[in-house]
């Protein structure tokens, strides 16, 4: 299924391979690599699974106040955390919000289409 | 990175592109384009490139100011590029014409591009409470005082509200599309439309209403007494090449202000669509 995709990373050159693979799986996808730019986008476009890395600015994890964000616009909204921080304290704070998947990095252009796929083709 | 370019922006503002689009003041015995509204989009391929997100953008980064004045800066320069003498409207916010030092710059910036400062109407834009009231009332006299004339952008909806309006006492009040699409169907819209124009003309202001969707609204709107449309229906924004190109049947001010009246043209209703320029 077509879905639109927002990809948060403020890794440009990772999250435009990613935005690639995914337009050429049929998806429409736009990339964002900080918490404002996300934050913008967000409110202007209906995303149905927004892939975040948690780490968006040189201070903090900014992808758990994104995640609070994205949950006051919508409950629909699929969301997909992608870090490279897999500690065990970090691990269960993703849990607590009640996200979709989780993936670490590094996740194959594959293994995340796969899961993009499944989100957006399943009924919430 | 997003601050990255934010940052290019502030410091080259021709990395944004300015397009104008015309402010018609439709009348039945003579129409013209009363003024020229100054837009800016992002730089081209990015995210910013359409202006509401670059807007709310720099919103988010609290980055107004700054922004504000390139953008004047951007747009200005093409202003002095055009051989058009009309007036021209440039957007602000209400924190950036608030703050001590913007009339000096707005002054310097037109100095140096020799503009008269006469020749600008600034539209006030409010998207948050403004804090430093006193430091805006105080500009926006000053910069009365040097000729600028000021409009209030979407009134009615947010900050854009009875209280701004005692503030800022517009010379322009700006309806925005909210109000004005469907209101040919709609009483309560013309209600609300009503109501606005009852203030502006109380307060010796003129109303203009944008983004006027059919023929059937703007009729309506003209019936109603509005005369000022800035809408896509007649006109898109568009870069200051192409607005070289339309001629608008002479309706562009080329000459100072107190000979106006001689580019004027009759108007009808047969004719509401000579004035949609989108080819």
């Amino acid at each position: 299924m077509t879905a639109r995709i927002l990809i948060i990373d403020d890794d440009e050159q990772l999250a435009s391979a990613y935005r690639e693979y995914l337009i050429t799986r049929g998806h429409e996808v736009d990339c964002a690599q900080e918490l404002e730019e996300a934050q913008t986008l967000l409110a202007h476009f209906p995303y149905s699974v927004v892939v975040t890395d948690l780490r968006l600015t040189r201070l903090g994890f900014g992808g758990f106040d994104l995640i609070k964000y994205i949950r006051e616009l919508s409950l629909s909204t699929r969301i997909v955390v992608f870090t490279g921080y897999g500690w065990p304290e970090v691990t269960a704070e993703v849990s607590a919000q009640h996200v979709d998947a989780f993936l670490h990095k590094p996740t194959r252009l594959a293994e995340m289409a796969d899961v993009v796929g499944t989100l957006t083709g399943a009924p919430r | 990175m997003t601050q990255r370019l934010l940052d290019q922006i502030l410091a080259q503002p021709q990395t944004l592109s300015v397009r104008f689009q015309p402010i018609f003041d439709l009348q039945p015995g003579g129409s013209r384009v009363a003024s020229l509204e100054g837009l800016i989009r992002g730089p081209k391929g990015t995210n910013f490139e359409r202006a509401d997100i670059l807007f709310d953008y720099v919103r988010r980064k609290h980055a107004e100011d700054e922004v504000d004045r390139a953008c004047i800066t951007a747009i200005s320069k093409a202003v002095a590029e055009l051989p058009f003498d009309c007036r021209i409207n440039l957007n602000v916010h209400a924190s950036t014409l608030g703050k001590g030092e913007f009339v000096e710059f707005f002054r310097t910036q037109m100095h140096e591009l020799v503009l008269p400062l006469d020749r600008f109407i600034l539209e006030i834009v409010e998207h948050s409470p403004t804090h430093n009231v006193p430091g805006l009332i105080s500009n926006i006299n000053a910069l009365r005082q040097l000729g600028v004339r000021i409009a209030l952008d979407d009134i009615g909806l947010g900050n854009s509200n009875y209280r701004t309006m005692l503030d800022c006492r517009p010379d322009y009040f700006k309806v925005d599309a909210f109000f004005v699409d469907g209101v040919s169907t709609d009483p309560d819209r013309r209600g609300v439309v009503k109501s606005i124009m009852c203030l502006a003309h109380d307060m010796g202001g003129t109303v203009i209403a944008e983004g006027v969707r059919t023929h059937e609204d703007l009729s309506t709107l003209m019936r109603m007494g509005v005369s000022s449309f800035q809408a896509n229906l007649l006109c898109p924004a568009i870069p200051p090449q192409e607005l070289l190109a339309k001629d608008f049947d002479g309706m562009i001010k080329t000459e100072p202000a107190q000979s106006r009246a001689s580019h004027s043209r009759t108007y009808s209703h047969e004719t509401i669509d000579s004035y949609s320029f989108h080819n």
